[in-house]
């Protein structure tokens, strides 16, 4: 009987020193970044969707680690402008006077905020505030920052095409905002550059650009890539959050069966996303990112050092490598990789302009 | 202070004990926490504001939850009937410009039809075809869902994809006065539109013979029927109400809370509604009060989140928690019966509850053929 007891007693503790591991895992800052000596209190407000996203939140998050300052995010219960704000002010009344929010949906509250909190800093990414009208207020005390994701769909699908050579290409995209859209009309672009002027043949139809309409149908997603793969598409590029890990699990599925498909990642490196722990192959051909942990790193720096740019609008292009393919491509050819190189040599230079917005000549 | 309340308290206390014990299991002391939690949404008069905007259409979730329930359905189908009630009241608030006298009223009897209409589909399909409602008003939630994305993506969009043009300030329940009055809390007049749902609701039930008639529905579809009630008509009125309930909370979240629809989001608060209901026993004021402290957990969250170390994944567990077993006060109730019952040699009738009626009644879920017992049950008079 006593045995028994001790027993339990000893599986509660180890339950329980579970638990407290957990509570105790401290943030380790990341090392792509210096940590800088601050003791700036720098808050984040997640956008929908959760802290390990992949993209936006995870991005804009592991740049605020890596500063180093001491640092915390809130994850609202909804997602209209007065869920925003509550956990603003709650940031706010807790300290925290530098506010980092990633996301469109974040720009009326913001436009409130900063008046509201007028001693706080705000860095928005993806955004400007205003008051529902669309016409930009930037205050004093924040920054709007907006990335060139239109470029870096450029390279993604330039690179993309250098390598495989010829088939047909797909998009899947998540909801249509601009964001979405300026990849996708990048990507084309990229392709449409690849086959005019270095002697690819790739083809992206009608029918495999789709907007899936939402950010979280990972089920769909994996219909959608199935459905394209199955028509003879070769590589999809999905700007869709959780609908393209659902078109990453399809890839997946079909590279463990011996067909050739690929994905072309967004926002961050999705290499080890698509990565088969069996064959030590990723499906992942490339990512076209956007360095917003950069941004947020560099917000934070820039107001430790005294120079935050408040009141300004600042774009992450080629020209500041704010946006590009990933420094690692494993299943990329040297030959692919400094051919895209030395093309983004020429964005960044101006010779090759990418148009974000579509003339008419792309498709949707 | 009677039963069916002490139960929930008890419930809410078991719940809180439970929020505790897993804030001690992952190394948080939970009287801090528990301090934060309340303060944050009670600490100001903003934040008092808040808690109560928060509550507001959970109070309606929770009363539509509540009313199908008192009429033995179990209505589901919140979120979509918010949506489409919340939707439906959009349209008219983006497309006219009445003043807003005219123009607010109107709104919400919109918001509370659209509700209702959607709600009478699984009512008409439960009362002619004997079709579960859960099944068919679950269901409803995905056609609201695409119906709000397809039509707000196609004819009301301002410059954003994903919601609806912002509505006038003449097009929503806010109110400056009630702001500034709680330190510009975004509190808003959908509140007094609540309030005055859970006292008509109230009435309706306890004070009508329309009530009666709903109650012994939900009782026992079978001896009401005897009783000369039209059973299949109390069904589809009775869904069609809680419908209207639900859509009331749309107008009040997406032209109070908000003033904008948000497309591609199912609101939580239909689900949460469920909850709400169990917590404040099915009843109109119990839903009320219920809702308050739901609104209350939720705005406190955020508060708790950032002046502890506890992460927001663990808060919402431990906010989860506490749900879960405020919400199971069906157990309490029979603990609590179990007790009395071998302290007392009287025998107690069994408390109602609607889920227990559920539970006694000819349930036939429409896709499954009634077992022998159902088939015992069922009166022979009237066939």
């Amino acid at each position: 009987m006593k045995k028994k007891y001790f027993a339990m007693l000893l599986a509660g503790i180890m339950t329980t020193s579970l638990f407290a591991g957990c509570a105790q895992k401290k943030q380790t800052a990341d090392s792509r970044f210096n940590p800088i000596k601050t003791d700036l209190k720098v808050g984040m407000v997640t956008d929908a969707g959760t802290i390990d996203d992949k993209s936006f939140n995870q991005g804009t998050w592991e740049g605020i680690v890596g500063s180093g300052a001491n640092s915390k995010y809130l994850k609202p219960t909804g997602t209209t402008e007065a869920d925003y704000l509550k956990e603003i002010a709650n940031l706010y009344d807790a300290g925290y006077r530098f506010i980092v929010t990633p996301g469109f949906k974040f720009e009326t509250a913001i436009f409130q905020a900063q008046d509201k909190h007028a001693d706080a800093k705000f860095v928005l990414i993806d955004g400007n505030p205003h008051s529902g009208d669309y016409n930009p207020v930037v205050k004093e005390n924040t920054v709007a920052i907006f990335f060139a994701e239109h470029e870096s769909g450029f390279l993604a699908g330039l690179a993309a095409s250098l390598q495989l050579k010829e088939g047909d290409f797909g998009f899947i995209g998540g909801m249509e905002i601009p964001a979405v859209q300026k990849f996708n009309w990048g990507f084309q672009q990229g392709v449409n550059y690849a086959n005019a002027n270095l002697g690819t043949k790739i083809s992206l139809k009608e029918e495999n650009i789709v907007y899936q309409g939402s950010f979280d149908n990972v089920a769909a997603g994996q219909q959608l890539a199935a459905q394209m793969y199955d028509r003879g598409v070769k590589a999809i590029f999905t700007a869709a959050g959780g609908v393209g890990v659902g078109a990453i699990t399809e890839a997946k599925e079909r590279a463990a069966g011996g067909q050739e498909v690929w994905i072309i990642g967004v926002d961050v490196d999705q290499y080890s996303e698509g990565l088969d722990e069996a064959t030590g192959k990723s499906i992942i051909l490339t990512s076209a990112m956007k360095y917003i942990d950069q941004a947020a790193y560099d917000m934070i720096k820039a107001e430790t050092e005294g120079n935050f740019p408040g009141g300004q609008t600042l774009m992450f292009d080629a020209k500041n490598n704010g946006i590009g393919i990933p420094a690692e491509n494993p299943n990329l050819s040297a030959e692919t990789v400094a051919t895209t190189n030395e093309i983004f040599g020429k964005i960044k230079s101006g010779e090759i302009v990418v148009a974000s917005e579509n003339d008419g000549t792309l498709v949707k | 202070m009677n039963r069916k309340g002490l139960v929930s308290l008890i419930a809410v206390f078991l719940g809180l004990i439970a929020g505790a014990v897993f804030m001690l299991l992952t190394g948080h002391n939970p009287f801090i926490g528990f301090m934060f939690l309340f303060q944050g949404g009670t600490l100001t008069l903003e934040r008092l504001g808040n808690t109560l905007a928060t509550s507001t259409p959970l109070i309606l979730t929770g009363l539509s939850v509540a009313f199908a329930f008192r009429t033995g359905l179990f209505n589901i189908g919140t979120p979509g009937q918010m949506l489409f009630g919340g939707f439906c009241a959009t349209v008219v608030g983006l497309s006219s410009d009445l003043p807003s006298a005219v123009l607010v009223p109107l709104m919400v009897i919109t918001g509370f039809l659209g509700g209702a209409l959607f709600a009478a589909v699984p009512g008409i399909l439960k009362a002619v075809f004997n079709v579960h409602e859960v099944v068919s008003s679950i269901m409803m939630n995905w056609i609201g869902y695409w119906i709000v994305y397809y039509t707000v993506k196609a004819y009301f969009t301002g410059n954003m994809e994903t919601e609806s043009r912002l509505l006038p300030n003449s097009a929503t329940l806010r109110s400056p006065w009630l702001s500034n009055l709680f330190g510009g809390s975004y509190i808003n007049l959908g509140l007094l539109v609540a309030i005055l749902a859970v006292l008509i609701i109230a009435f309706i039930l306890n004070q009508t013979t329309f009530g009666y008639e709903l109650k012994s529905v939900g009782y026992n579809r079978h001896a009401a029927e005897y009783g000369g009630i039209s059973v299949n008509k109390n069904i589809i009125f009775s869904m069609m109400i809680a419908g209207g309930l639900a859509g009331l909370a749309g107008v009040v979240q997406y032209a109070g809370n908000a003033n904008n629809i948000q497309i591609g989001v199912m609101p939580t608060q239909g689900f949460d509604g469920i909850a709400v209901s169990l917590l404040g026993a099915n009843t109109p004021i119990g839903s009320l009060l219920a809702a308050l402290f739901f609104g209350l957990l939720y705005s406190g969250r955020g508060f708790m989140n950032a002046m502890t170390e506890i992460p927001p994944e663990i808060a919402d567990t431990i906010i989860a928690t506490i749900i879960y077993f405020a919400a199971t006060s069906v157990l309490v109730e029979r603990l609590l019966d179990k007790i009395l019952k071998s302290r007392q040699a009287t025998k107690k009738p069994l408390i109602d509850s609607a889920v227990q009626n559920t539970d006694n009644n000819n349930t036939n879920y429409g896709f499954m053929p009634p077992t022998e017992e159902e088939k015992e049950n069922v009166p022979k008079g009237d066939e």
